[in-house]
């Protein structure tokens, strides 16, 4: 099987915290990593390479530091990368990202599955897959939690649902994305590093990959961001004192005064 | 009264407990902030004669901080950076702290580099400056359980995994402050005051004279954290470095930093036999003399330990993302590599992987990390153990509440190690215990712990540990390689130093502390 | 192309922009300031800039003409018949909406049996519903429905669509934004209008929460966002109401390259924590699995459901149909505990909208206590056994 993994450098702290005096966000030698649900893609593609063979290829569109998050995955065994990179591209929202995606992937050539993570930890907007998809007008379905079965031409999927889950049956070409619960990501060993020396990335720019530099970048953007804020809780609280036994009765009064806890 | 000590309240019960599972009695508490504070509650306690336990974040294990009647003082509000020291001539950045800090703080800080600079000297903030334009600093001893006190730390002189390269705290303590229990203040640095012969002399702040004698006995050969420290012409402050709270209160604490290594990269290799992984743990440490740079951390998986993770990962969500151990192998060891280049580091691994192979190792069975979260894996694996451990022993406590784990802390010097392996191998077998054998074997200083199912189990376990101690005190080993005495093991300790060793001990605590009031229970037991 | 630089001879080396920016990519050299190449042209520098020496140069956009484009729209996510609640509350909001820009609003419906569905959305405000009914329709399917409301919109032109954040409308508005080749946003927490532009203002948290951006797509029709469960309010549903039920020619695709073989619920009546109107939330300040019971016992005590931030879920004391926060699920319920959560921005993503917070923590400078109403500073392995007592007993007193 061909597969195609996306995969997205972003970063790396959870814990941005904020300057509380003038109001702004500090950004503490945060490193920038691989997106967290994209090394659960790059897993599920190594076990369908494991049990059918194929090839694996990962695609990502950044800056050129970008290397460094396909060279993590090359030394897990996938077997080449290719990093989308140009000024063009930069600004993307997803509209524009799925769109230089596509180009990068036609120009790869042929595939059988391409697999995302559901979404990414800076967006979080979980839009790239599907979009995707659209562009290079194959099925897609979002959020698979187990590969229940692998055909010459389609996949049966679980897909995650609010309520649930549905058992899918798609037709490849196709697009998924993946959710933490389908796997448990490999580490690297010491065969699949030595390999890794002899896998290729390629960085192409928008020449290369024929795109359009009216629909890439900020151009190719129909969202534009107008303003960025901090936002602001504002309460005030009530922090009670004494013992603990002190502390919980005088809660404890306090939500009494809220009827709702009590309604019988 | 000084205004700070307190009556011990009801709702403050976790203050005579630590993470030894037992637990103790006192009458009142206080948590000092300031030196001063430190000195006042003590003074205050000198006419009744109370006896003081001291307490830091109460991570130990040995039961070191629970108290055994009488004052409780907590130090964990003693919790400021006060300031940093820059050494020109040899380039080595020292922090001064309060005994209260963290470690978890101190490496937070490390990273960030956004100290809190009030109160400090001018040249505490020159100093800052000089570090913020010098790269990656850390504190090395790094045990796992980062919410243990920097004064913890040096009271029982803890180590972790990577101490196999860069020691235990010891090494890396500069200068202590200790508040004695008359309210005098000794300030010791290092290179400052040292033993002449076996014989010492130290001023304190307000000029009275201590004369003392170190302890005769010789201290074993190995990585050791039992008894007070004692060598021929050696540092006084050494004395008070892992003396578990019974020589007086360390209220200023001095560390030495180390520039971080650039590059950190692990690897867990899998072998089909014990043998082979001890062949190999002898070959990467360098045993045979060969030229080769030495792991800066070297772990041992025994058989049983992965056979507990397999199962725990079947049946437990928080083990669920351990990866899958092969069923073909026996024995695991992880390796560290700490370098400044990733090539130089990758090489490491490399020479490392070669040994690996030669002793039945499959490159394709290695689980590697090259960055910061396959490394967070490599750790959860390592710390899984004791983990699972305590989970199963928690589960036998419903039925069996007096049951707990079972953990040795025993090191032998390096000759010893198949030998110390098969000792524990064939104890526990024939006594038909349940258990598991991990830990640091670039020290040869592995954790057996015995898993009783039922009381009777609990107390052969018992004394299998006490047979056990024995034999490796013959081996010219310790009782304790990290965790320390506390009370848990001073019938252990008498073992290693004989009653004559112990008398001295004793002997020197009365330098410092003439009516044995502080840290009663630590280390030795006396009427 | 765009293009963002400062002007040197303005820049007095404040660093505000560097501190403004998200990704880091600003830093200081020879005292000013120089933007990186991992700048993403979001334009928050521009905004701190106090001393205009930052240009930020968007290309020229030939203005289309978009005045056709009238009317909200809100795809009715159903199944079985019943609407999401989601789907009441998106009609909320966009009545709103609507009255600033003059205009209607209507719901898109797509099913099998959809007449108690209809009369349903006409009731919370749909002034009309567009309707297909066919049983080809009944299960929600991606393709189908992302073709016709393809065909809809371009046949009726909206000038906004809005669906629910739910996995499925994750996964087609973003299908159908591609179609149209039209802007979508993720997740949105409040929708304005700019009326003097007649623009969707859409704001949405970035960066886990740490900055909000309000984002506009000017020329592109549809103006399409995705807005999570229980952020908006419904209106109280009105049965008197009147309203267009339409029911449009549409193709239905055939030939389908993804086939729903199996539906599978999960009985949750333990961990409907969306509905709860008391939630006992457990955070890493638990200490470890065992203290759950603790936390099991005290929703019991009070009557509230189990709920846990992302710490307590990764792991492994809890599963994550318990997960509030950013990845997980955002509640509203009248009152929140917050045990043992330091209050992390990603949690509050998730419950920030409950009407009372009660905050248990052993840090008072834990960020947990700036939004919350009732505070206790303690340690929760002993406040929370006290709390246990203290309401049972309290309970017992109010009980008829």
């Amino acid at each position: 099987m061909n597969i195609i993994v996306c995969v997205k450098q972003v970063p790396g702290s959870n814990d941005v915290k904020m300057d509380k005096v003038t109001n702004t966000i500090i950004r503490e030698g945060i490193e920038a990593i691989i997106n967290p649900f994209d090394v659960y893609a790059v897993e599920e593609a190594l076990k369908i390479k494991d049990n059918f063979g194929g090839k694996i290829t990962a695609i990502s569109m950044g800056i050129p530091k970008v290397v460094d998050t396909l060279k993590e995955v090359l030394d897990l065994g996938v077997n080449s990368g290719v990093l989308l990179s140009d000024r063009a591209f930069a600004g993307a929202d997803s509209l524009a990202t799925a769109y230089t995606l596509s180009k990068g992937i036609n120009k790869i050539g042929k595939y059988d599955l391409i697999i995302c993570g559901k979404q990414a930890t800076d967006g979080d907007t979980a839009q790239v897959g599907p979009s995707l998809a659209e562009k290079l007008g194959i099925p897609h379905t979002t959020n698979v939690s187990n590969i229940e079965e692998v055909g010459a031409d389609f996949i049966i999927c679980n897909r995650s649902t609010d309520e649930g889950y549905e058992v899918i049956k798609i037709f490849l070409p196709a697009v998924i994305t993946v959710v933490k619960d389908i796997n448990v990501p490999r580490l690297p060993s010491i065969r699949t590093l030595k390999s890794a020396k002899n896998a290729e990335i390629f960085i192409w720019n928008l020449r290369d990959i024929n795109a359009d530099k009216n629909y890439t970048g900020l151009k190719g953007s129909p969202t534009q961001v107008v303003k960025t804020f901090i936002p602001q809780y504002d309460t005030g609280t009530e922090i009670f004192e004494g013992t603990n036994e002190e502390k919980c009765n005088k809660l404890a009064l306090r939500l009494l005064d809220m009827k709702t806890l009590f309604s019988i | 009264m000084d205004n700070n000590i307190k009556i011990l309240e009801d709702y403050q019960i976790e203050y005579l407990r630590d993470e030894s599972r037992r637990v103790g009695s006192a009458n009142t508490i206080s948590f000092p902030k300031t030196q001063s504070e430190v000195v006042n509650i003590v003074l205050s306690l000198v006419e009744c004669q109370s006896l003081i336990t001291i307490q830091g974040a109460r991570t130990g294990i040995t039961a070191g901080a629970v108290p055994e009647g009488g004052h409780i003082m907590n130090l964990i509000k003693m919790n400021k950076i006060t300031g940093l020291r820059y050494d020109e001539v040899k380039n080595d950045f020292y922090m001064m702290l309060q005994p209260g800090v963290l470690l978890t703080d101190v490496k937070k800080i490390l990273e960030s580099k956004n100290f809190d600079t009030k109160n400090w000297s001018q040249s505490s903030i020159e100093a800052l400056e000089v570090l913020k334009n010098s790269g990656k600093y850390f504190f090395s001893p790094d045990p796992t359980e980062t919410t243990a006190s920097i004064g913890g730390m040096v009271a029982c002189n803890a180590s972790g995994a990577c101490s196999f390269k860069y020691g235990a705290t010891r090494k890396y303590i500069e200068a202590l402050k200790v508040v004695l229990v008359d309210g005098n203040i000794l300030e010791l640095k290092r290179g400052k005051t040292k033993a002449n012969g076996r014989n010492f002399s130290v001023k304190l702040n307000f000029g009275k004279i201590l004369n003392g004698n170190i302890p005769s006995y010789n201290m074993p050969n190995v990585k050791n954290a039992s008894g007070y420290y004692a060598k021929e012409d050696m540092e006084i402050i050494d004395l008070f470095i892992g003396s578990e709270g019974t020589l007086g209160i360390i209220t200023e604490i001095e560390i030495k930093l180390l520039s971080k290594p650039a590059f950190i990269y692990g690897m867990t290799s899998f072998f089909r036999s014990e043998e082979a992984a001890l062949n190999f743990v002898r070959a990467v440490r360098g045993d045979s003399g060969e030229e080769i740079t030495k792991p800066a951390a070297l772990e041992y998986f025994n058989h049983n330990a992965l056979k507990l993770l397999k199962s725990q990962k079947l049946t437990n969500p928080s083990f669920n993302k351990l990866p899958d151990i092969h069923s073909h192998y026996h024995t695991a060891i992880y390796t560290e590599y700490h370098g400044e280049s990733k090539d130089s580091t990758m090489q490491m691994l490399m020479d490392a992987t070669v040994f690996m192979t030669s002793f039945g190792g499959d490159e394709g069975d290695t689980w590697v990390a090259t960055n910061d979260r396959d490394m967070e894996r490599l750790h959860f694996f390592r710390h899984a153990t004791p983990e699972a451990v305590n989970l199963i022993i928690d589960g036998r406590r419903v039925a069996n509440p007096s049951i707990t784990k079972l953990g040795t802390d025993m090191a032998v010097p390096d000759e010893y190690l198949e030998n110390v392996i098969n000792l524990y191998n064939s104890s526990v077998s024939e006594e038909k215990l349940e258990s598991v054998m991990f830990g640091h074997i670039g020290n040869n200083h592995i954790h057996v712990n015995i898993i009783p199912k039922n009381i009777e189990e609990y107390h052969k376990g018992k004394e299998l540990y006490n047979s056990l101690a024995k034999e490796v005190i013959a081996m010219g080993g310790t009782v304790s390689a990290e965790h320390g005495i506390g009370k848990m093991k001073t019938v252990l300790l008498k073992e290693m130093f004989g009653d004559a060793g112990i008398m001295e001990m004793i002997g020197l605590k009365k330098l410092f502390d003439p009516e044995l009031r502080l840290g009663k229970g630590n280390i030795f037991n006396y009427s | 192309m765009a293009n963002i630089d400062i002007l040197i001879h303005k820049c007095i080396g404040c660093k505000q922009c560097l501190k403004a920016c998200p990704f880091g990519a600003i830093k200081m050299e020879k005292k000013k300031a120089v933007i990186l190449d991992n700048c993403t042209l979001c334009g928050s520098c521009v905004s701190a800039c106090r001393f205009q020496a930052i240009n930020f140069v968007k290309d020229e956009v030939i203005a289309k003409d978009l005045s056709a484009f009238k009317g909200i729209w809100i795809f009715a996510q159903q199944k079985n018949g019943k609407v999401s609640e989601v789907v009441f509350e998106l009609l909320g909001e966009a009545i709103k909406l609507a009255e600033k820009l003059k205009t209607d609003v209507s719901a898109v419906i797509l099913g099998e049996s959809l007449k108690d569905a209809t009369k349903k959305l006409i009731a919370y405000g749909a002034d009309k519903v567009y309707k297909i009914e066919n049983k080809e329709l009944k299960d929600f399917n991606d393709e189908i429905y992302a073709d016709i409301l393809r065909q809809l919109i371009n046949e009726y032109k909206p000038e906004i669509v809005l669906f629910g954040a739910t996995t499925f409308g994750r996964s087609l508005a973003p299908r159908i934004a591609s179609k149209l080749n039209t802007g979508l946003t993720a997740d949105c927490t409040i929708l304005e209008i700019d009326e003097e532009k007649k623009l969707l203002l859409q704001t949405r948290p970035a960066f886990g929460g740490n900055l909000m951006a309000t984002i506009i797509c000017p020329n592109h029709r549809p103006q399409m966002a995705t807005v999570r469960p229980k952020v908006m309010k419904a209106i109280e549903p009105n049965f008197n109401r009147t309203g267009h039920i339409i029911s449009p020619k549409v193709n239905l695709r055939t030939a389908l390259k993804v086939k729903v073989l199996d539906i599978v619920d999960i009985m949750k009546s333990e961990i409907a924590i969306e509905e709860a109107d008391i939630i006992v939330a457990a955070g890493r300040g638990i200490g470890n699995i065992k203290n759950i019971r603790l936390i099991e016992e005290f929703a019991r005590e009070i009557g509230g459901a189990v709920a846990a931030s992302r710490a307590v879920i990764d792991a492994g004391w809890l599963e994550y149909p318990h997960q509030v926060g950013q990845t997980g699920k955002t509640v509203a319920p009248k009152i929140y505990f917050a045990l043992g959560i330091s209050g992390a921005i990603q949690h509050l993503a998730g419950m920030s909208s409950s009407d009372v917070i009660v905050a248990v923590n052993n840090d008072p400078e834990a960020p947990i206590f700036k939004i919350a109403r009732y505070g206790i500073v303690g340690d929760l392995t002993e406040v929370l056994p006290e709390l246990i007592r203290t309401f049972r007993e309290k309970m017992k007193k109010t009980v008829v």
